[in-house]
């Protein structure tokens, strides 16, 4: 079964932006696209990075290291140094909260 | 961006990359995701995979990185990919009117195109053939990384000459180990090439603050070897003694085969916004390679992990026949002490630095304007997000208002902006 974790306010983001969280121990950086919201797992799959101190611009999040792109709704690799996916959580709303599952 | 391919080689095309760094790699994994099919051989001198070289001044060289972490194709990734890698082999002659490369033991390979990507080799001092080798040392490959590491382990004080990029992080690295550091930089300031003046006082106090003897404007008379370690004569006659010697005066691109083949060159091989050569089948992408920059309105030779890799993704895309062109601005960044330090475009033209934040304090960034008040680049001290959202407004010929720049009441994204022409 999956668990739901609360994760934020549906207000506490603007379309392309994002945050950093801290849920259950596991980092995740949660972003809006065009109202909607996706979790990807905090951490660049190149280095030592937060995507969540990354630059949010057409459907992908520049990470701030060495700027490879991640996309945002799946986490694939969309450019050079990154080649391998950064995981991406499942997110629902429920009312006016964003809640994320870990577990897949 | 897949720039449009108009002229895809066909499947019994051989291309040859000659340089098995950061470049090349590059080169051969973009031609394979774009759709090259023919036979792809990559040939580098050095016996490891390619690898990137960041690493090798910072956490490698501390010994908390791996060899995994930096590396850029293995054998899994080559098999898979379809890259012919021939590692140490030197290429030693390229005939360009039959079309054939020569390794230094006497394999061949004609080409259809090719690319060079030899990078550059360490500078070395003239007149140490005296100092025991095993005490100088220079940083440029992963097997020099190792051999100082071993050094450091066992070192009480580590005299670095140059106060460039690899010398202040290495110095900084070896402080962390625990090591004593002197730096001696010839130039009146550290990272003078490069650096406004703002910025080498900086360096130079995070660098004292850490332990480090700094001595700047200080020539070197002659370097002599002891019996546990090396002596080095100043110019003004003081002597400083060391266990070891680390030579980071820079890089001589490694242009000896491309001078040989008589291709154009100019402090490194002349390229075209595609990194073409003065020979269209040929192409040359990194250290290597000097290109017209838009953004700096002149032809660059940059030593950069992100030149390295950029141009030669548009060097593969454009020998499949692409239209795209390297335009990227100049961007480079440095780990000292965990301070992340980024630059953008060419920061040390500028001649007015306007800070947003306390770069000096260790969170800001200096925007640099030239005397007509053109922002000519930025350092960011870890201020990544600062510097990323100023090269959005760059790329768009656009510069933030130096007032507003200064205040960070107002959110780095919303800074009032205004074409970046000259003020007069
Ligand atoms: C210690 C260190 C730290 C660095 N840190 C940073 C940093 O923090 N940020 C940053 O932006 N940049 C950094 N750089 C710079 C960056 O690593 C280089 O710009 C980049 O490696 C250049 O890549 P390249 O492929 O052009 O050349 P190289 O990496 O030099 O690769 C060239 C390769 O070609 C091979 N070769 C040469 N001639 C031949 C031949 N005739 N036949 C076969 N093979 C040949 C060489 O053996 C070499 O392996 C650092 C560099 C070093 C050395
Ligand atoms: S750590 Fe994210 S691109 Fe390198």
């Amino acid at each position: 079964m999956t668990e739901w974790h609360d994760a934020a306010a549906t207000d506490a983001l603007s379309d392309d932006e994002v945050m950093g969280l801290s849920i259950a121990g596991v980092p995740v950086a949660l972003f809006r696209q065009e109202g909607a919201f996706f979790a990807l797992h905090d951490l660049c799959s190149h280095g030592a990075a937060r995507l969540s101190d990354g630059f949010v611009e057409n459907g992908c999040v520049e990470c701030p290291l060495h700027q490879g792109l991640v996309d945002i709704r799946s986490g694939a690799p969309c450019s050079a140094p990154i080649t391998e996916p950064v995981r991406s959580y499942p997110v629902r709303v429920v009312g006016d909260r964003v809640e994320i599952a870990l577990n897949r | 961006m897949t720039a449009m391919l108009t002229a895809m080689p066909e499947n019994d095309a051989t291309y040859v990359v000659v340089g098995g760094g950061q470049a090349a790699a590059w080169i051969a994994r973009t031609l394979r995701a774009e759709g090259f099919a023919g036979r792809l051989v990559l040939i580098g001198e050095e016996p490891h995979w390619p690898y990137e070289r960041p690493a090798l001044s910072k956490e490698f060289l501390r010994g908390t990185g791996s060899v995994e972490a930096i590396t850029l194709l293995n054998a899994t990734l080559a098999e898979e990919a379809g890259i012919e890698c021939w590692l140490g082999q030197r290429v030693t002659a390229v005939d360009r009117e039959a079309r054939v490369v020569t390794t230094a033991d006497g394999r061949s390979v004609a080409y259809d195109t090719l690319f060079l990507a030899t990078g550059g080799q360490a500078r070395r001092l003239p007149g140490l053939d005296a100092v025991p080798a095993e005490r100088v040392h220079t940083l440029r490959t992963l097997t020099e990384s190792e051999r100082l590491r071993g050094a450091l382990a066992g070192a009480k004080h580590l005299l670095v000459l140059g106060g460039g990029w690899i010398g202040l992080e290495v110095a900084a690295t070896a402080r962390a180990l625990g090591v004593a550091v002197t730096v001696v930089e010839a130039a009146p300031r550290l990272c003078a090439r490069t650096m406004p003046p703002v910025v080498s006082d900086w360096l130079h106090t995070l660098h004292e603050a850490n332990g480090v003897h700094v001595l700047t404007g200080t020539g070197v008379a002659g370097v002599t070897g002891t019996a546990d370690g090396v002596a080095v004569t100043l110019a003004d006659g003081g002597r400083l003694d060391a266990d070891h010697l680390l030579l980071g005066i820079g890089i001589e691109p490694e242009v000896g085969l491309a001078a040989a083949m008589g291709l154009a060159l100019d402090d490194g091989i002349v390229v075209d916004a595609q990194g073409r050569t003065s020979d269209p089948r040929i192409f040359a992408a990194g250290d290597v390679a000097r290109h017209p920059n838009a953004f700096a309105g002149a032809a660059l030779r940059l030593e950069s992990w992100a030149n390295a890799q950029n141009q030669a993704i548009a060097a593969a895309r454009a020998a499949l026949g692409g239209t795209g062109v390297y335009a990227d601005i100049p961007w480079f960044w440095s780990d000292q002490y965990g301070v992340n330090v980024q630059m953008l475009g060419l920061p040390g033209l500028g001649t007015r630095a306007v800070a947003r934040g306390t770069p000096e304090a260790g969170s800001g960034c200096w925007l640099m304007l030239d005397e007509s008040g053109i922002a000519v680049g930025a350092v960011a001290v870890n201020a990544a997000r600062d510097l990323r959202v100023l090269r959005k407004l760059l790329e768009d010929g656009r510069a933030p208002l130096p007032d507003a720049w200064a205040d960070t009441a107002t959110p780095v994204q919303r800074l009032p902006s205004r074409p970046n022409v000259g003020m007069d």
